[in-house]
């Protein structure tokens, strides 16, 4: 593994990914997955090893990021650290952003290695294991996917449901992913191969966004003005290691689950430190436990979601949705196979975790201040900027124009969900694995010589649906539902 | 003549990004593509000829086809470099349907193997060989059929006898309409009365996986697959060439079993139709000077491809006579399948009134 990282190249890419990151990370109006959808493109001129690097350091940059925008400004510059600002905020206000900065930098960088030592541990094995599900699990699998998509989040059930299966509707113009045979495609010659998956994400979250922005006002940065020390000492960390390990374990476990992305993880982990805190009234009035719960528990989701990611080839959120189709679009399949012919893909990415997260404590350590400066700069400037780069993005793809109109296509639907309050996120995995299920439905089908009895008989099969259809059919609880909006 | 002159284009724009080719090279690939086409053949080729190749990046026919490109550019075989575009999905029918309807100048050209044969006789393409002009055959890679380490099928005649005892029992995963299929069609029809039951299983990982896994009980892989993945816990029961292959000279043949199948992959350039003769030659004459560095040799040797050159009339011969080979071959109807496709847009449906019933619910409380 060390042999890959002491390329400079590959370090220079780790520096550049997780800097980025953390910058789209801390405007609002860029996010993560908007950085990682334009910057795809760009990787196809590199090695695999290296476009995985530059992939992953983005996606923990831009994880970490929120933080500083959160606790500066008050302003979140990614959903996954809106529960910071209900503490980091306070703090600054208190005349301690210093402090509030330090707390959440290293939570951050905890979070990050706790969950880096879970992949580690974990992802192989998994992958070993993954052999045992046949195409039935598969699809299960893939159902219980979307029956978790639905039950979590911030919007109701059926909005989930509608969103997931719109997504899953999106997938299916083209070629039938088992026989091959087009349906939908209207006479298009492109539409043989379908929506492709960069023009659709670009579109719904870049163009989207943009769309949506257009019609609100700019809010105003509220920044607080006094200096004091990022430098937490040693010993100010021991009473805060239960809350430390405790929202790093459950940053993890969401980040594993699918399309549950780093906003709930963080949201989970901070009710749980308020649950079990000695000073519960302190919690959205500077709690230093809120800072670390939800700082720990956000970067703790990025390898959880990559377990499943590499192990199984199944996305656990937008970005690794993304991901996949990076690993795709460079030849490497996820699975066992992976660890045992491209062995170098596992450990870049494995091995970028570790490093970007070191490295984003370095940056945001010392960068922090300089970086909030960012988020002033006005959407004026910013949005033709990311257009242009959709644009390019979608085009570069395989230069056909028919993707730019997908992009803008998607776009609008983007819009119009946000409008609408339907969440993307079921969108777009039901979209990635809707082919999935779909090829190991059939698959199975032409085992079974057209019987479905399998899907039931078989027991990990049947547990996954029991457990599915035990999560759609569960009352819905609104009341409790902590409401956020992305 | 738009299209003709636009094309190019944007392969030397892809080439840029792809960065096979290195940024000024594409860039001196981009001004010469925006030269207008001069007209006389005498000059051909006047500008770089794209080569479609109907697969994603990174795949077998694609690392196949940039072995040529590497060998081309390097050793100064032609005035302009070949470019590879990458048009995959549907099986490849997307990049062959781009090239059937490109123009005829030799300009655009295509590198696709037995899979032009078999999306036409599975009905996944209406086009076929006949539709292209074929340039020159450049590779041949035998095929294995394979059972998993613990399975207790020892010889490639066990597993016939038993697929001939209980028709339609043992599961043999393909690659529906691939070349990968046909090789498990010929074996199934080189011992009349044994029947296999075919699944949709992918790509060569996916085979293996699912062979590993135990969901399917027999699959085909390319020899050099074999190579790379015996390791993982599989082997191999007879490969389909007429004689032993050299990488795997212990493993008999399926004739050698009493089994009367023969199959392998071609590799195939393929014009537009209407292609000029000479031009044709021209880029024949291309590759079969490529086909001779040492370059191209190490690499083909490496993936366990045997350099086999045809071109003209022997060539002719070889596409008919797989054409007529393929045609042999009658396709069992699969299973009936769901139409997801209309059970996801009730579905839709059914969900945009349930969220538009709560949303005017919650007005009006």
């Amino acid at each position: 593994m060390i042999e890959i990282f002491t390329s400079p190249v590959v370090l220079g890419l780790i520096v550049i990914g997780t800097t980025l990151g953390i910058a789209v990370g801390a405007v609002p109006g860029l996010t993560g997955t908007m950085l990682i959808a334009l910057a795809l493109p760009l990787t196809y001129a590199m090695k695999p090893v290296q476009a995985l690097v530059l992939l992953v350091s983005m996606y923990v940059g831009a994880v970490s990021g929120g933080l500083i925008s959160a606790t500066l400004l008050r302003m979140p510059g990614t959903p996954a650290a809106i529960m910071t600002t209900l503490d980091g905020y306070p703090m600054a206000q208190a005349g301690k952003p210093g402090r509030a900065l330090g707390l959440g930098v290293g939570a951050s960088l905890v979070g990050g290695l706790v969950s880096w030592f879970v992949l580690w541990l974990l992802a192989e094995p998994m992958a070993d294991w993954s052999t045992l599900l046949g195409p039935f699990e598969y699809f299960s699998l893939v159902f219980l996917a979307m029956a978790l998509l639905a039950g979590v989040g911030d919007s109701t059930r059926a909005k989930g449901l509608l969103a997931g299966t719109l997504g899953v509707l999106a997938a299916m113009p083209g070629s039938h992913p088992a026989t091959g045979e087009l349906r939908w495609t209207f006479g298009i010659t492109s539409m043989n191969a379908g929506f492709q998956l960069i023009p659709v994400l670009i579109g719904l979250f870049a163009i989207g966004k943009i769309l949506t922005d257009i019609g609100t006002k700019e809010t105003k940065a509220e920044e607080s003005d006094s200096h004091d020390s990022s430098f937490i000492p040693f010993k100010h960390w021991l009473p805060h290691w239960r809350n430390l390990i405790r929202s790093s374990g459950i940053g993890t476990v969401i980040g594993v689950l699918p399309g549950v992305g780093a906003n709930i993880g963080s949201l989970a982990a901070y009710a749980a430190a308020r649950r079990s805190s000695k000073e519960p009234e302190k919690f959205g009035h500077g709690s230093e436990e809120g800072i670390i719960a939800s700082e720990a528990a956000n970067n703790a989701t990025v390898g959880g979601a990559l377990i499943p990611l590499i192990s199984l080839g199944m996305p656990g959120s937008v970005i690794t949705a993304v991901l996949l189709g990076a690993l795709v679009l460079h030849g490497l399949q996820p699975g066992p196979l992976l660890f045992r012919q491209n062995p170098e893909a596992i450990n870049a990415i494995i091995g970028t975790m570790l490093i970007a997260n070191v490295v984003m404590f370095l940056i945001m350590v010392i960068g922090a201040r300089w970086i909030a400066k960012l988020s002033a700069v006005p959407r004026v400037i910013l949005s033709p900027l990311v257009v242009l780069s959709c644009l390019w993005g979608a085009y570069a793809l395989s230069g056909r124009w028919f993707d730019v109109f997908v992009m803008i296509g998607f776009g609008f639907l983007g819009w119009l969900m946000e409008h609408l309050k339907i969440p993307l996120a079921p969108f777009v995995i039901g979209f990635v694995l809707a082919p999935v299920a779909e090829e190991n439905l059939c698959a199975g089908l032409m085992a079974s010589g057209g019987s479905y009895l399998p899907l039931l008989a078989r027991p990990v099969s049947l547990a996954f649906i029991v457990l599915a259809v035990f999560l759609l059919a569960r009352k819905e609880n609104n009341h409790k539902k902590l409401r956020i909006s992305s | 003549m738009r299209k003709a002159f636009k094309v190019p284009v944007y392969s030397s724009l892809l080439n840029l990004f792809m960065a096979k080719a290195s940024p000024t090279q594409a860039l001196i690939g981009l001004c010469l593509a925006l030269i207008p086409l001069s007209g006389s053949c005498d000059d051909f080729p006047s500008r770089p000829i794209t080569v479609i190749v109907p697969f994603n990046a990174g795949g077998g026919s694609d690392i196949f086809t940039r072995i040529f490109q590497k060998a081309i550019r390097e050793n100064n075989l032609s005035p302009h470099p070949l470019v590879v575009e990458n048009q995959g999905g549907a099986g490849g029918t997307i990049g062959s349907r781009i090239t059937k309807d490109a123009p005829p100048d030799g300009h655009i050209i295509m590198c696709l193997h037995d899979g032009i044969y078999t999306a036409q006789h599975y009905g996944n393409a209406d086009w076929g060989p006949d539709d292209f002009e074929p340039i020159a055959a450049t590779g041949r890679s035998g095929v294995v059929i394979a059972v998993a380490e613990d399975s207790e099928y020892i010889s490639l005649a066990a597993l016939m006898a038993e697929a001939k005892e209980r028709p339609y029992e043992l599961v043999f995963g393909t690659n529906l309409g691939a070349p990968n299929h046909y090789s498990a069609l010929f074996v199934q029809n080189g011992k009349p009365g044994s029947k296999f039951r075919f699944t949709q299983t992918g790509g060569g990982s996916n085979r293996l996986n699912q062979l590993i896994g135990g969901h399917v009980d027999v699959t085909g892989f390319s020899v050099a697959e074999y190579a790379q993945y015996k390791e993982a816990g599989i082997r191999a029961l007879a490969v389909l060439s007429e004689e032993r292959e050299p990488a795997l000279p212990d493993l008999p043949t399926a004739l050698e079993q009493g089994v009367d199948a023969t199959h392998s992959l071609m590799q195939f350039w393929w014009a537009p139709k209407g292609t000029p003769r000479e031009r044709v030659d021209y880029i024949a004459d291309v590759l079969g000077q490529a086909m001779k560095t040492p370059y191209v040799q190490e690499r083909l040797s490496y993936l366990q491809i045997e350099p086999i050159f045809l071109t003209g009339e022997a060539l002719k011969a070889k596409v008919t006579e797989r054409g007529d080979r393929l045609n042999a071959i009658t396709i069992e109807t699969t299973p009936p399948l769901p139409p997801l496709h209309w059970i996801i847009l009730s579905l839709t449906i059914i969900f945009t009134v349930w969220v538009w019933r709560e949303d005017n619910h919650k007005e009006t409380v």
